[in-house]
């Protein structure tokens, strides 16, 4: 061991992002031990070139070979299905649509790894987020937007209490993806470097909530599709096939256009409408919130709400109504909020808190 | 950092007696064996000289050796030679739950063709039971594969009796000996088998050679098909450095092999009193009497065996979780569940083997770093 030198690990997707970041903490003069989460079996659920799949392993391998630092596969199978894809498939099952990226980070990123860090005398995890930290006047640590904004992942990050916080780094948070790339080209890592957000849940052709389904032999919840006027237009075989908004692939023949417009677990309905104002909503109430920075002010709070990962912020204010409770108003409507998402409060580019969308509010509440 | 190695089941130094026999064929040698001209002589010579070296570690005559790019080709070529062969007789393979992939996933590919497979049990200690095989054994039996020596416990089998009741009922028994080579002695007569593997970079010498003994009488079973190299059992030039190579590693085996064995064995009990005398729990997998003198497999109950594994490589030392041949995957050891281990005992294992180049000295170090890292690593 190199003495007088932070150890910290890289978690290394093999993308480009993960991948110069590691190499910036090496800059940096940090010892960097390089970490490959294997996720799930090949050839499983996965499209080929996952961020989970043997050829991003091997890139993550080889970026960390020139580098010259050592690179573990690290098998985490076991967790994920338990944290993350069992939690996804009952969330669907309730007729909601997961987020198993803020999930992944809380449970995966900054659970099991961060375990595994510790284990190894590394207190920190750098990772290719495109997010920041910061430090406050009282010395707390505070979790912002990163400074590129098409590109900012604090949406997914919302959850990470304050001790997962102070063990993360964003090396490249403060940079433009141009940045990365211009870095990544000076390291001489290769093209062909893949956008893995998202890449673990994506599955070639298939529905990946039926996949899901099959995987945990769930039951699926069949039943009709009701128009706004409450008439039964149609029959559907699961209604984790379906999230609000959804326009495509519905299965329906209306003879127009139609939406999703909210998803009934008890009954199986799945509401349609031809009226793409009906999926807008004034406010929603989140459940599970949980504060990054205490609300200051009390309550009521003014903030900006994101409801989905690269959707605009919009203006809301947020009232306690329960323990760990939340009743959002927004200043103008949302589209298609969606219950299983994310609702994460910011105030500026600072994440306030957030918690997990239990249902949107509908008519004159604005 | 001081680097020690206790990975020797997964692969060894090239020693320098044996690169020296190798480097003239990677440079001023090249010919090919088959020519007739005088370059080809001397790879030829080369050839023979190996040949017999590689007969000589396994009691063996020369012509009865076919040289391979390593075990796992060895092992395909017996297996699936042999089911190509003898379809006609039978369709039936019986082999056992713990052997090395090379030999299992060349039973399940065949299981896909149609063939029918049987995979003896093992007890606690990984020895399968020779009358389970008197039972399986029937007319549509062609082929028995056992193997000598396990990889991951270094337990090592009733190869003799096993042997002698396939061959009572006339079916042709293969084992891989990749483990076992240079370990302990064999004798393909003694032991009564009729094909057997061995791997050059167990036993210090070069990757990607191999060998595959086939007795005398037995009709070969071919794998690759091509030319009439190795006497129209193994197409394709032969790698004359590696085979080279491979025969001086045999040589040096077999002539150090009683030293081998005393050193690395009492390596292993050192290693062994170390580890169970500081570190609480912790279960030796695989027989005590039956195995191999260089090989200790260790359970440590409620710890992750990569977690170990990968702190003693930031010590700089060497050991795996279970078989290098899938050190990415977590899931339990399939060894050691056939032996009857829960998941979480075969996934807290760690593989310690030894080499004759490790010291007194890197035992204790060994020893040391484990009990330090297993106190970090409950304290978290």
């Amino acid at each position: 061991m190199n003495r007088g030198r932070e150890r910290v690990v890289a978690a290394m997707s093999g993308g480009v992002d993960s991948s110069v970041a590691a190499a910036l903490m090496l800059r940096e003069g940090f010892e960097v031990v390089g970490v490959t989460l294997r996720l799930q079996s090949c050839s499983e659920i996965t499209v080929e070139r996952s961020c989970c799949g043997q050829a991003a392993t091997d890139r993550a391998g080889m970026v960390s070979g020139r580098l010259g630092i050592p690179h573990y596969i690290l098998d985490c199978r076991k967790y994920f299905e338990n944290e993350v894809l069992r939690h996804s498939w009952r969330e669907y099952n309730r007729g909601r649509t997961p987020n198993p990226c803020v999930i992944c980070n809380e449970k995966i990123k900054f659970g099991f790894l961060l375990d595994f860090a510790r284990s190894i005398g590394a207190g920190r995890i750098a990772t290719g987020h495109y997010a920041r930290t910061e430090t406050d006047s009282t010395g707390a640590i505070t979790l912002h937007r990163g400074s590129f904004a098409p590109k900012d992942q604090s949406y997914f990050l919302f959850s990470l209490d304050r001790r997962r916080l102070a063990s993360a780094i964003f090396p490249v948070g403060r940079m433009s993806k141009e940045q990365v790339r211009a870095i990544s080209n000076d390291l001489g890592f290769q093209d062909g470097f893949m956008e893995s957000q998202d890449a673990c849940f994506a599955a070639k052709g298939q529905c990946y909530a039926e996949i899901l389904r099959q995987r945990f032999h769930g039951r699926a919840k069949h039943g009709y599709f009701i128009d706004g006027s409450g008439t039964a237009v149609g029959r559907h075989t699961g209604i984790h096939q379906f999230t609000v908004g959804q326009g495509r692939k519905l299965g329906l023949a209306m003879g127009e256009r139609c939406w999703v417009r909210s998803i009934d677990s008890k009954t199986g309905a799945v509401c349609v409408t031809n009226q793409c104002g009906d999926l807008f909503s004034h406010g929603l109430i989140a459940s599970l919130v949980s504060w990054n920075a205490p609300p200051r002010g009390g309550n009521p709070v003014e903030c900006s709400i994101q409801v989905r990962y690269r959707q605009e912020a919009v203006p809301a204010t947020l009232e306690s109504i329960g323990r760990n409770l939340v009743r959002a108003v927004f200043q103008k409507p949302i589209r298609a909020v969606t219950p299983g998402q994310a609702a994460v409060f910011y105030e500026g580019d600072r994440v306030l808190g957030g918690g997990w969308i239990q249902s949107s509010l509908q008519g004159d509440f604005a | 950092m001081q680097r020690t190695y206790f990975d020797h089941n997964a692969t060894t130094r090239l020693d320098p007696s044996v690169l020296n026999v190798m480097l003239p064929f990677l440079a001023d040698n090249y010919g090919n064996p088959s020519s007739i001209h005088w370059f080809g002589r001397d790879a030829r010579r080369a050839l023979d000289t190996a040949r017999r070296h590689t007969a000589d570690l396994i009691g063996a005559e020369p012509e009865e050796i076919v040289f391979t790019s390593g075990g796992t080709e060895s092992d395909n070529q017996a297996i699936l030679g042999i089911a190509c062969l003898l379809r006609d007789r039978g369709d039936r393979i019986i082999t056992t739950a713990i052997e090395h992939q090379a030999v299992l996933n060349s039973c399940l590919h065949l299981q896909q063709m149609g063939f029918r497979i049987t995979f003896l049990p093992v007890d606690s200690e990984g020895r399968i039971d020779p009358s389970d095989l008197e039972h399986a054994l029937d007319k549509d039996v062609i082929l028995v594969s056992i193997m000598h020596a396990n990889n991951e416990t270094g337990t090592i089998q009733p190869l003799r009796a096993a042997a002698s009741i396939a061959r009572a009922r006339g079916v042709l028994f293969h084992t891989d000996a990749v483990q076992a080579a240079g370990r302990i002695p064999i004798d393909v007569n003694k032991l009564g088998v009729d094909l057997l593997s061995l791997s050059g970079h167990k036993i210090h010498g070069p990757k990607g050679s191999g060998a595959l003994f086939v007795r005398r009488g037995i009709q070969p079973p071919v794998l690759i098909h091509g030319g009439h190299h190795e006497h129209g059992r193994r197409a394709g030039t032969e790698n004359v450095p590696a085979i080279a190579g491979l025969g001086e590693a045999c040589r040096l085996a077999k002539e150090r092999l009683p030293e081998t064995a005393r050193v690395t064995g009492m390596l292993r009990e050192r290693l062994e009193k170390g580890i169970l005398g500081q570190i609480n729990p912790a279960l030796v997998n695989g027989s005590l009497e039956s195995r191999l003198p260089n090989t200790l497999n260790v359970s440590f109950p409620g710890l992750d065996g990569q977690f170990l594994a990968i702190n003693l490589d930031l010590m700089g030392i060497a050991v795996s979780t279970g078989s290098a041949c899938h050190a990415e995957s977590r899931e339990p050891s399939y060894v050691l569940k056939a032996m009857g281990r829960s998941d979480e005992e075969a996934s807290c294992c760690i593989r310690f083997s030894l080499g004759h180049e490790n010291t007194v000295d890197e035992v204790d170090r060994v020893v040391a770093a484990l009990n330090q890292v297993i106190k970090d690593l409950r304290a978290v």
